[in-house]
């Protein structure tokens, strides 16, 4: 084929844009929205940019934004692989392309958008800020040009990169957990912004120092030497950006012929020597024998394998990491924060047959008796507490050698450990009285029409779990209020360790014949959605 | 065997089972007795309530009246002795499917008490027999439809049950999957031991079955051996259609512009 097919690229994408607004009016209010949204944030942060102009630190700050910048778009085709169907690649594979063309004009293609739009505005914010002069303002056309296709041409190597992935069910395993990352992601740059607020943008200059090397960070970068009068320095840095927009095409390239040439796999059966082998690992010979060890072990791979059991896992261990020893890192913390991570973990102990889903049904063909079902929890809350026992007592000794409060070590211990054993008790309990769906696909964790169940078993348990472990609390109080109270304070850790152990076993006791009675209607309940 | 210790041996005994979901009557007080050692076919068009029968039975689901005995024990009184002694593959519910083939046989065996030892043997037979030995460690949630058939149905074999009961085994499957799965149900009949599984496909359920129970409409309309219920029919498709009276139906004067070149 001779002749550029660039603009043919270029119109497709314009008119697929056109044809996907056309098909429904809420798509097409979304997307209005969505724009006229970004529009505004980005002309917020040009003025913004503009204003910084001048600033001592403006170069550090505008030279880290550049980077978080090329950061989102190296991550989003991960977490948004349907994002940009219009240049799925392997969409052409019956055309007769060659790479070069076809590279040069996906590339174009893809900075006709909204995405490209915004980072242009922040690209040309930033030249803004840290330009002086008439040659700084002629290399950040430069800089604003390279910067922009190495963003652009990152996320499309990414992209094609993990095609195959994206294209799985491994690839959608990871959009559920996309959510989370976003989540925590934002709690950090919470977290970092007080820190920024109360120290001065004066941190940065670390973290700038090296970023500034850094592609595509490094084209703004070059603009501020330029600035400074360094033009050595700048021809460098553009050089770098040059070769990372260089090395990224290639890899695309490289990428794309794969994709285009090599027939799909996807539907083959792998046979043995291809798959990695998933025989039974040191795991189950450490676990015990029977339904107990059986139970724990698939409980203990579902957290790893199972993209909600996992999403869940996680946004438990870091909130229960993270607010305690955040506050005490910034001195407003208190010891017994460290319940938190108990309190977070023990969390998942509620709708363990929800968990579960529908597959429901092959636990309850094997549970005939009280006793089965006893085993059951009690091997469900053993999986729990491989995890959850040494978090929680890590988190605690974690916020005491912050805070250096040793001697409220041990009463802090014990009380997270009654906590535990409270939410295990009011865990099971629940998880029989009132089990619910949770959809395994999209970010909702209960089915619809059962959000008031959930509601009810998950804040009424943690009332309950609240309220059983009063005697400890009274306990601590007791010991910290009374004058003598001191010598006597290191009771209250084998004390609450003996205490919420007796109460997850009355409550295993409490739920089990529940659980063997009703596994018909938990069937039920868990089977939605 | 002859019909007096049939009706002694019956490996499942329903007497007015009833099932509403709000207003739908889905099984309308069914009486049903299967004999033991036979392959058996509850067929009926789709919405009869054979998914709701088979789920009752095998203690899945509550009826809301009768009683259903499995080889001579309530499935609501005795559920000890009825679960070991029945194996069940469901339709439209999942299996633990973030554990590979492997895993699963090893976690559903050990959950019904067999020794370690005992289960990864009998698994390693049934995935070679079942043509999965290739795919054992992949994740199930990987598998197509008609592997998660034949995965489903080595975990209900796997504690060599009495009574099987699967719930549309065939739909969706391949050729060659389906051949695999009657050639293993073929062999465990022939050993004594009864299946029981519904399906809406006539030709398949007359070539594999030597008693059928037909279902519409939340009733059965006839049960018996294929010829009694065959009765002077032609084949069971056709004694079919006239048990659930879809016989008069004839869709030819109303769509008399169909076919016959464009007009």
């Amino acid at each position: 084929m001779t002749g550029d097919i660039t603009p043919v690229v270029v119109r497709l994408k314009l008119s697929l844009l056109r044809n996907g607004l056309r098909q429904s009016g809420g798509r097409r209010a979304a997307y209005v929205a969505s724009a006229i949204v970004t529009f505004l944030f980005a002309a917020l942060q040009l003025i913004g940019l503009i204003a910084l102009r001048g600033h001592a630190h403006a170069a550090s700050v505008v030279v880290l934004l550049v980077a978080v910048l090329a950061l989102g778009w190296a991550v989003m085709p991960l977490f948004f692989p349907g994002g940009d169907e219009t240049l799925d690649p392997t969409r052409l594979v019956m055309l007769p392309l060659r790479p070069r063309p076809m590279v040069r004009a996906l590339l174009v293609a893809s900075l006709v958008g909204i995405g490209p739009l915004f980072t242009l505005c922040l690209l040309a914010g930033s030249v803004v800020s840290v330009a002086h002069g008439g040659a700084a303002y002629a290399v950040g056309v430069i800089a604003v040009v390279l910067a922009l296709l190495v963003c652009v041409a990152l996320a499309r190597a990414v992209a094609a990169a993990n095609v195959r992935l994206l294209t799985s069910r491994k690839g959608r395993d990871l959009a559920v957990l996309s959510g989370l990352v976003i989540a925590i992601g934002a709690q950090l740059v919470n977290f970092g912004a007080q820190r920024l607020g109360s120290s001065g943008l004066a941190q940065l200059d670390p973290a700038a120092e090296v970023l500034r090397w850094v592609p595509p960070a490094s084209a703004i970068g070059a603009v501020d030497s330029v600035s400074e009068g360094s033009y050595g320095r700048a021809v460098a840095q553009l050089a770098l950006s040059a070769g990372a927009l260089v090395a990224l095409l290639a890899v695309w390239s490289r990428h794309l012929t794969r994709l285009m040439t090599a027939p799909d796999g996807s539907t083959l059966q792998t046979e043995g020597s291809a798959v990695r082998e998933r025989t039974s690992t040191g795991l189950a010979r450490l676990l015990p024998a029977g339904r107990t060890g059986t139970v724990m072990e698939r409980s203990l791979r579902y957290i790893w394998r199972d993209p909600k059991t996992k999403a869940a896992w996680v946004t438990s261990l870091a909130i229960g990491l993270i607010v305690p020893v955040f506050n005490a890192w910034q001195g407003t913390g208190s010891i017994y924060f460290a319940c938190f991570a108990a309190g977070m973990l023990g969390i998942q102990m509620y709708n363990q047959f929800g968990q579960d889903t529908s597959a429901f049904w092959m636990v309850a063909l094997t549970i005939s008796t009280t006793r089965d079902a006893y085993v059951e929890l009690r091997a469900r809350a053993l999986a729990l507490l491989v995890i959850t026992l040494p978090y929680a007592t890590l988190v605690t000794v974690l916020t005491t050698a912050m805070l250096g409060d040793w001697p409220t070590l041990p009463e802090a211990l014990g009380l997270s450990f009654a906590l535990l054993g409270a939410m295990l008790a009011t865990g099971a309990w629940t998880s029989a009285r009132f089990p619910y769906s949770i959809p395994q696909e999209g970010y909702k964790n209960v089915a619809p029409g059962q959000v008031g169940l959930a509601w009810v078993s998950i804040f009424g348990g943690m009332i309950a779990a609240a309220l059983l472990c009063a005697p400890v609390i009274v306990g601590t109080i007791l010991l910290n209020a009374s004058e003598s109270g001191d010598p006597w304070s290191w009771l209250m850790l084998p004390a609450g360790a003996a205490y919420g152990a007796a109460i997850t076993l009355l409550g295993l006791r409490l739920a089990a014949p529940r659980t063997a009675r009703r596994l018909p209607e938990i069937l039920a309940a868990v089977s939605r959605g | 065997m002859t019909e007096g210790t049939l009706a002694k041996r019956a490996a499942v005994r329903v007497q007015g089972l009833w099932k509403r979901f709000g207003e739908q009557v889905a099984v309308a007080g069914i009486d049903l007795e299967l004999p033991a050692g036979k392959f058996i076919g509850l067929v009926g068009p789709n919405g009869a309530g054979k998914t709701t029968t088979l789920s009752m039975v095998t203690g899945l689901l509550r009826p809301d009246q009768g009683t259903v005995e499995v080889v001579g024990h309530d499935v609501w009184r005795d559920p000890v002795a009825v679960k070991a002694r029945i194996g069940v593959l469901p339709e439209g519910l999942r299996l633990f499917d973030r554990l590979s083939g492997r895993e699963l046989l090893a976690y559903s065996g050990r959950l019904r008490g067999l020794p370690g030892a005992e289960v990864d043997k009998r698994a390693t037979q049934l995935l070679d027999v079942l043509d999965l030995a290739g795919a054992q460690h992949k994740l199930v949630v990987d598998y197509s439809t008609g592997m998660r058939k034949k995965i489903g149905l080595a975990a209900a074999l796997l504690h060599n049950p009495e009574v099987l009961f699967l719930d549309e085994p065939f739909e969706g499957v391949d050729p060659v999957s389906a051949q695999t799965i009657r050639g293993v149900l073929e062999r465990y009949t022939d050993s004594g031991a009864t299946v029981v599984f519904s399906s809406h496909v006539m030709e398949l359920v007359e070539s594999l079955c030597d008693w059928v129970a037909v279902m519409a409409a939340g009733r059965i309309r006839a049960q018996g051996t294929l010829a009694e219920v065959r009765g002077d029919a032609p084949s069971l498709q056709a004694a079919f259609l006239e048990l659930v009276g879809a016989n008069g139906r004839d869709a030819g004067s109303d769509l008399d512009w169909l076919g016959g070149g464009a007009r």
